[in-house]
């Protein structure tokens, strides 16, 4: 056994040693290497982070959502629906919701306006930094994001307007400001009374935007979905679980141009790395010659091979891997934020937790290191067979 | 040769510890974030309750990329017959 490993560290010592001659190759490969492992990896992990980030803060979405649809689009919803839903056995509440988005020509933003029945977030609420919500009845009183109050360059002001279809002004009184903490939600809204709502994108009190059903049993959830596409079918039900299948979906690293785009740079890299290492140079096949004479047999070059790439790789997935978990916790994906928030006019700010788990790291290893090895130690083996006396002669 | 006294093996291993030792650090802080992140959570229940908030607001550019999980599923396709999804956030994430 200790002759095993001391055979083993003496290979590693020279597998490092011929690493360190080629250093300027070398160090060339190891860049890009890193440079693939970390964006495939930042990737990875600021997709788990945001579908961790979607199902605890999306945990306790509406139960049920009850959407109307025309023709195949949206529309609004008759408040009448809600009194059939209520009549279901199992339903304990059905709330109406008006919903939508304002346009701020000045700016270019899009800012998404949420209309309540009743609202009360005492002052001091963790939620807010500033003010309270309202109380009763009242109209004319609104709850903003931090991306709104910037928006709306309200600076020490705390009224604003809003124009109704007709192009007459709305006026608001701003009775909160919601915490830069929530901005992951809250970023871009503007809470208003239903009343404030309705009499802001002209619809009549006999409709809704949406009507959120809330159930007695949480596992009854499907069930009522199904009763309430029976009962309503021109309806669509969206349900707490298909929000969350839908998030799933959405942030699942595989999908989406940008993972293609990434797997495709790994591949290239592959195919390059198993180029270079089939084109030997005469001095490599020099050495290798000059080894086999000195005694060495094919699985000792090999092994010398095998290490050189080991060692190169496994120092660049460590690196990449870091790098990746460091861009992130402390840089908020600022590569990738880019692309995300595209011509977004708002942008929130991403503070992410990364999510780390060991199987991730494994499909990373298994994705790019493991190939590497293939596309080095394979080609090595081939020149490692050559005719010791040929390769001398050039 | 390389540039130090020890054997290069040795270097290696060093290094390798050092990578470690700064990867257990890094999962330290993770648990010492995600600790931290826990009382926000009650907050966000009462936001998304109160509200019926669908969605996390991470791109403003459409209303299919703000509120994914309520949009019609042909939004990002609607604007004429065989149009394509153009919206840059649209290649990072699958269209919903």
């Amino acid at each position: 056994m200790k002759e095993f490993l001391e055979k083993h560290i003496n290979i590693l010592d020279y597998a490092l040693a011929s690493l360190w001659r080629r250093k300027g190759k070398n160090f060339s490969v190891f860049c890009v290497f890193t440079l693939v492992i970390f964006l495939l990896a930042s990737l990875l992990f600021l997709s788990r982070s945001l579908l961790q980030t979607a199902e605890t803060s999306l945990r306790l979405t509406p139960e049920i959502t009850v959407q109307r649809l025309v023709a195949g689009r949206q529309e609004s919803i008759p408040v009448a629906y809600g009194e059939r839903i209520r009549t279901l056995f199992g339903v304990s509440k059905v709330r109406e919701r008006v919903w939508g988005y304002k346009f701020n020509e000045i700016t270019g933003a899009n800012i998404t306006i949420m209309a309540v029945p009743h609202l009360f977030l005492e002052e001091g609420h963790d939620a807010l930094t500033e003010g309270a919500g309202w109380k009763g009845d009242e109209v004319g009183v609104a709850l903003i994001g931090q991306g709104v109050l910037q928006d709306l360059d309200l600076g020490g002001r705390r009224s604003f307007s809003l124009f109704r279809p007709d192009l007459t002004l709305k006026p608001f009184v701003v009775s909160g400001i919601f915490a830069p903490e929530t901005n992951i939600l809250t970023y871009d809204l503007v809470v208003i009374p239903l009343a404030d709502g309705r009499d802001l994108f002209g619809l009549g009190p006999e409709v809704a935007t949406d009507l959120l059903v809330e159930v007695v049993n949480p596992l009854e959830i499907a069930i009522i979905a199904g009763k309430i596409a029976d009962i309503l079918p021109d309806t669509r039900v969206v349900t707490r679980p298909q929000i969350l299948k839908t998030y799933k979906a959405v942030f699942s690293w595989r999908s989406g141009f940008a993972a293609i785009s990434l797997l495709s740079a790994l591949a290239a890299f592959i195919i390059l790395a198993w180029d270079k290492a089939s084109g030997m140079s005469p001095a490599e096949r020099r050495e290798i010659s000059i080894l086999k004479i000195l005694g060495w047999q094919t699985p000792d070059v090999l092994m010398v091979r095998f290490w050189e790439s080991f060692a190169l790789a496994l120092v660049a997935f460590a690196i990449g891997t870091i790098l990746a978990y460091a861009h992130i916790a402390f840089f908020q994906a600022t590569l990738f934020r880019a692309v995300m928030l595209g011509w977004s006019v708002l942008r929130p700010g991403l503070d992410l937790v990364p999510v780390v788990r060991a199987a991730d790291l494994v499909l990373l290893f298994s994705l790019s290191v493991l190939p590497f090895l293939a596309a080095t130690v394979i080609p090595a083996w081939r020149c490692a067979s050559v005719a010791t006396d040929s390769a001398l002669r050039g | 040769m390389l540039p130090c006294l020890m054997r290069p093996s040795r270097f290696f291993a060093a290094l390798l510890v050092a990578l470690m030792a700064l990867t257990l650090f890094l999962g330290y802080q993770d648990r010492q974030r995600a600790r931290a992140a826990i009382p926000l959570h009650a907050v966000h229940d009462v936001l998304t309750r109160e509200f019926g908030l669908s969605d996390l607001c991470l791109t403003t550019e459409a209303r299919y990329t703000r509120h994914p999980a309520v949009s019609d599923d042909l939004a990002p396709f609607m604007d004429y017959p065989g149009a394509l999804e153009y919206f840059p956030s649209g290649m990072f994430w699958a269209p919903p």
